[in-house]
């Protein structure tokens, strides 16, 4: 009980603004990644299935997952994922970039900067949670062996971008639950108090 | 040895010359068989998998022929089988030879076998030697080959898919196009594209897939070989060169490791921005190389220092500045320039236009600008080049900016409109920013006359740009002076020089009016040279209508010239403007021409005043002219339309602005819509409209009714002349004689007609009686009902209002009350309160003129045998059917009737005057005698007691009879 109590101590201090705000920014990434991957796949001409296999390694998803856990799972994700997008973009100017940008590559630098809005806010969201706890999540597994051609750098590069649509996703799941939790728990807390006063 | 059995074969055919060269041949054959080539042994492969080349090198001995065969390994097929050529080398002692492959050298295992020739005589096969591919069964894995080919456009090029153990493969694709695939191997599939296209900077991909959806692929860049151009080296700080060059053609490889990479002198140039490369000491020979996966290009430049230098920007600029000039002074980077031959160019920007000034000098560093305008902006900018040996423009430097000083202004440009009333206006044009030098701070206007010392000066405000002037007001001018007006526009830099200008009322009006030429948006006049006119000429145009105080505008022409144009933008379209040119307008302005016209011809904004009227049958259509400021062009003439329904069509066109006139004729009667448009060279304006309605001509109507009545009256007086001169006949034909009756008695009290008034409820039907014959006459007598109805219906009105009895003649039609003849005249018998009855015949008692008493009895002309009535008036008995012995027999059946009808009229069958008896009766008749009930009968009620009478009567009444029976006939 004692748990719970500060764990809902620590949860009132999650603005229902920012996390309402967070769901924002992760709705409009996932738009754009969905938009940069559809231009990825126009671009290179792969078929809509040409890739699977996660990239990013968190812990699996659970409903016995509290708010700070889901927020530090989402938040290692979208990590990762910005992780790997930027060396995805070093690596695709080096081996395939010049010329003229276009549309992609703009919707790339649009999603790589919407991405580190997103985990700021994430980031601030982890903090109300847990305090000034530092987030350094692991970046292991990540490390990229060099694709041997540029074909499988190619294929490399949709992973990373199938991924940051994949986390915009889920980020807009995760923090639509926390809204959710949080109505729960203060319709709760009023139900709770109008308990007691109508015993008193 | 099927040539030895080919020539065997041949031996047994030939002749015996051919043997013996068989022979020799066999024993040649037999010598090299003896010396049988060694088999090529330690077969050695090796490859250059980027190129698709395999070298085989063996031991081969003395031999420099041989036999080769490459085989796919798995499926056996064959892929290359020739005869070669190969070389030992002399210091390993092996032979070698290369060979490309189609397909990549992974796709697939290849073997190779090799047997030495000399001539016809081979040696055995070497052993087979492998070179192995990837798709053995410990690569075990979805491949792809080969891997990021960069290939030149137009070529062909083949990648091969090997699949993972106990998979399927789906297909090939090159970008969306599913490819045609050629089987290697158990695992490998290989597809060839053909005459490449150019790719984009990632390439393109060929996927392999597989159908477990897995998939691999390869990239492959498609581009050309580097092909720069324009190589030159130049130098700007007298010491070091500067490369530059373009690539005359993309080479599409522009991304990664696949971009051109350029040297000049083997120095690497990095050319991530322009194509430039800088080298630090002049060297006067260069070699750029330009090398990408493609191939490579090398260009070359020689030149001298002195003969490449592009100056540097100046910099740092300043002025020194004046009203009308300006100097502008600059520095060099380098102090190596101060030596230099250069040439200059100074742009100065004033107000968008530009002005280039070009200036030399050794080691240039400043300029004076000329020809600048006071208290103007200007903007300026420097660049140089070698004046003798001149190789580019250097760049522009800095832009710097000054404004000049200020200064008096220019004159103004006076002219002047004056009325007849000796007023008018002085007027000049606004200062533009090259004349006033300066703000302006006001006018000073003067008029004055070049005899009298006063003058009157008026000061006006700036942005003041006409005076008007009343020379009846200054008295000191006098009447017949000549005045002048003088302007002076002062600025904080003082006064103008004056303009003056005179102040005179020009009357002359030219006889002919020319018109101008406007084309290109332009306004052209011309005009005759004046030999003896040393003036400049003055060209003033303002609108046609104005009369006084005009805004005019003018222009000013140099003396000797026949010709100006002017600007449309001066011009309103649709507004008629007179344009004058004047001689000597400062001194004494002489009208030389005037034009008058329009720029623009527009339709004319307001209608003709239109009225229409008739004139006997013709309509005349008359219009006034449109006001002057409305026609907007000439009016070239008119069209009349007339309105057919909702379209207008032409009546005419007429061709000349004078005629306002027009006549419709032959029009009939009706109401019509006349719309007259005037037309210029624009068009047609909207048109008025004028209706009228064409009356019928009330005269000739009358004149034809008065003929018609004419002719009428004639043929009544030739008909009455001819009846009267036929008199005779007609009286004896229509007319005759009636005898006259010989009644006992006063009778002369009846000698009027019969007024007989039947009782207001009398009714008369009409009975057949079934013992009599039905086909006898009858009297008939319409019902009252019937003929209360038939009131409406059309009455002869000449026929007199009698009741009338006629014996009708009972034929086998029913009979029909509604005849106007009966029913009409029953009715008007109802109706009216007096009543005549005529007698057109005589009835004596027992008989009538019309029913003969016929003794044989014709059924025809059986007269109706009883008649009933409700009360009132009887109709007559027919003589016969009165006959006494009838009457008793008839009078049984009616005594119930009769008693009904107590009341009313009697027959008159029991009319005898001549019986004392029947006085009272006859006295009781006179009532009925003098009821409003007419009876016309064309019969006369004459007394039973006069049987003999009638009988004597009778041939005199037949005429009688006859013309009665011919009215009757007429009716229908």
């Amino acid at each position: 009980m004692a748990d719970r109590r500060t764990r809902s101590m620590k949860n009132s201090n999650l603005s229902r603004t920012a996390v309402n705000r967070a769901s924002m920014i992760a709705l409009q990434l996932q738009g754009e990644s969905s938009k940069l991957l559809e231009l990825y796949r126009q671009k290179e001409s792969f078929p809509a299935d040409a890739t699977d296999g996660r990239l990013v390694l968190v812990p699996p998803s659970s409903s016995q997952l509290d708010t700070r856990d889901k927020l530090w799972r989402l938040h290692s994700a979208l990590l990762q994922t910005q992780s790997l997008l930027e060396r995805a973009i070093t690596k695709e100017e080096e081996e395939l970039g010049g010329g003229i940008k276009g549309e992609y590559e703009n919707q790339r630098k649009t999603v790589k900067g919407r991405l580190s809005f997103l985990l700021l806010t994430t980031g601030n969201l982890l903090k109300a949670v847990d305090g000034a706890a530092s987030l350094t999540p692991s970046l292991e597994g990540l490390e990229l062996d060099g694709p041997a051609t540029l074909f499988q750098l190619k294929l490399w590069l949709l992973q990373v971008f199938s991924e940051v649509h994949h986390w915009s996703k889920a980020a807009v799941t995760t923090l639509q639950e926390l809204l959710t939790n949080a109505a729960d728990e203060r319709s709760s807390t009023t139900r709770v108090r109008s308990t007691r006063s109508a015993r008193r | 040895m099927p040539k030895l059995i080919f020539q065997h074969t041949l031996k047994l055919n030939c002749s015996f010359p051919w043997l013996i060269c068989v022979l020799v041949n066999l024993l040649a054959l037999n010598t090299h068989a003896q010396t049988i080539p060694t088999v090529p042994k330690q077969v050695s492969l090796s490859a250059d998998l980027s190129v698709k080349e395999l070298t085989i090198s063996w031991f081969g001995g003395a031999a420099s022929t041989f036999d080769l065969i490459i085989l796919r390994t798995e499926f056996n097929t064959s892929v290359f089988y020739d005869t070669i050529s190969a070389t030992m080398n002399q210091a390993s002692g092996r032979h070698e030879w290369k060979w490309t492959s189609a397909e990549p050298l992974e796709c697939t295992s290849l073997s190779v076998r090799i047997r030495s020739r000399d001539g016809l005589a081979t040696s055995e096969w070497s052993k087979m030697d492998t070179f192995p591919g990837r798709d053995l069964p410990s690569n075990n894995t979805l491949q792809m080959y080969p891997h990021d080919r960069v290939v030149e456009v137009g070529s062909n090029m083949t990648f091969c898919c090997i699949v993972k153990e106990g998979k399927t493969f789906k297909e090939m694709l090159y970008g969306n196009t599913v490819m045609n695939v050629t089987r290697l191997s158990r695992r490998s599939y290989a597809t060839t594209l053909v005459n490449v296209e150019p790719t984009g900077v990632s390439g393109s991909n060929i996927v392999c897939r597989l159908e477990d959806l897995s998939l691999d692929g390869a990239v492959m860049f498609v581009g050309y070989p580097p092909l720069p151009s324009d190589f030159v080296c130049e130098t700007q700080d007298l010491k070091s060169a500067e490369c530059h060059w373009k690539e005359a053609r993309d080479s599409h490889l522009t991304g990664g490791r696949r971009r051109t990479r350029y040297s000049v002198n083997s120095r690497n140039c990095n050319v991530d921005l322009q194509l430039t490369c800088r080298l630090p000491l002049w060297d006067g020979n260069w070699t750029l190389m330009a090398e990408n996966s493609l191939g490579h290009y090398s260009l070359s430049d020689s030149a001298e220092l002195i003969h490449r230098v592009r100056p540097v920007a100046p910099v740092n600029l300043s002025s020194v500045v004046n009203a009308w000039n300006a100097t502008v002074m600059w520095q060099w980077t380098y102090e190596s320039y101060f030596t230099l031959d250069l040439n200059c160019q100074v742009e100065s920007t004033n107000h968008e236009s530009k002005t280039l000034h070009v200036f030399s000098g050794v080691g240039l560093r400043s300029v004076k600008l000329s020809g600048l305008h006071p208290d103007q902006a200007y903007t300026v900018r420097v660049r140089c080049g070698h004046q003798k040996y001149f190789w580019k423009w250097g760049n522009w430097s800095q832009t710097f900016s000054f404004k000049t000083q200020t200064d008096v202004t220019d004159p103004p440009d006076v002219w002047m409109w004056m009325n007849k009333d000796r007023t008018g206006l002085v007027v000049w044009k606004p200062l533009g920013y090259q004349q006033s030098h300066g703000r302006v701070t006001g006018f000073e206007v003067t008029l004055w006359n070049p005899e009298d010392v006063e003058q009157h000066t008026q000061i006006l405000p700036p942005n003041t740009y006409s005076v008007r002037v009343n020379l009846t007001e200054m008295a000191s001018l006098g009447v017949n002076k000549k005045v002048f007006a003088t302007v002076v526009v002062k600025n904080i830099k003082g006064a103008s020089p004056p303009s003056r200008v005179p102040l005179r009322f020009i009357d002359e009006q030219p006889l002919v009016l020319s018109k101008p030429v406007f084309t290109n948006n332009r306004l052209f006049l011309f005009w005759q040279q004046n030999a003896t006119n040393t003036c400049n000429y003055l060209v003033e145009w303002l609108d046609t209508s104005c009369e006084h105080d005009c805004p005019v505008k003018w222009i000013r022409v140099a003396a000797g010239s026949t010709n100006v144009s002017i600007e449309s933008e001066n011009f309103k379209p649709g507004v008629r403007y007179n344009f004058s040119l004047y001689s000597c307008p400062s001194d004494s302005p002489q009208l030389i021409t005037r034009w008058q016209g329009y720029t623009q011809e527009l339709v004319p904004s307001r209608s003709v005043p239109l009225s229409v009227k008739s004139q006997d049958s013709k309509v005349v259509i008359t219009w006034g002219e449109i006001p002057l400021s409305d026609r907007r062009g000439f009016v070239l003439g008119y069209n009349v339309y007339i309105s057919n329904g909702s379209e207008l069509a032409l009546l005419a066109n007429l061709s000349s602005s004078e005629m306002r006139r027009y006549v419709v004729k032959g029009l009939s009667v009706g109401n019509y819509k006349f719309t007259v448009k005037s037309y210029t060279s624009a068009g047609e304006d909207t048109g008025s409209t004028a209706s009228i309605t064409l009356e019928p001509f009330t005269d000739a109507l009358i004149l034809e009714m008065l003929g018609a009545l004419g002719t009428i009256t004639i043929l009544l007086i030739i008909v009455t002349f001819i009846c009267y001169k036929k008199r005779n006949w007609v009286k004896k034909a229509f007319y005759p004689d009636i005898p006259e009756p010989k009644l006992p008695g006063d009778w002369s009290r009846l000698q009027g007609p019969l007024d007989v008034r039947p009782s207001p409820h009398s009714m008369v039907h009409i009975v057949e009686k079934p013992e009599r014959d039905f086909n006898k006459e009858t009297l008939v007598v319409i019902p009252e009902e019937e003929e209360y109805f038939e009131k409406d219906e059309p009455v002869d009105t000449d026929e007199p209002m009698s009741l009338r009895y006629y014996n009708q003649v009972v034929d086998d039609r029913p009979i029909r009350p509604r005849f106007p003849d009966s029913s009409a005249s029953s009715a008007s018998s109802l109706d009216s309160g007096h009543t005549d009855v005529t007698y057109t015949g005589i009835q004596t008692s027992g008989s009538s003129l019309v029913f003969q008493p016929d003794p044989q009895g014709s059924s025809e002309e059986q007269p109706p045998e009883v008649v009933l009535y409700d009360g009132g008036y009887k109709p007559q008995m027919h003589p016969k059917v009165l006959s006494d012995d009838v009457v008793l027999k008839s009078s049984n059946p009616f005594q119930e009737s009769e008693a009904a009808s107590s009341v009313g009229y009697k027959p008159q069958c029991s009319w005898h005057l001549d019986s004392p008896t029947d006085t009272a009766e006859t006295s009781s008749l006179a009532p009925s005698l003098g009821s409003p009930t007419s009876v016309t009968s064309t019969q006369f009620l004459l007394p039973d007691g006069d049987g003999d009478e009638k009988n004597k009567q009778q041939p005199s009444s037949a005429a009688a009879t006859w013309f009665s029976n011919l009215l009757l006939s007429s009716k229908p």
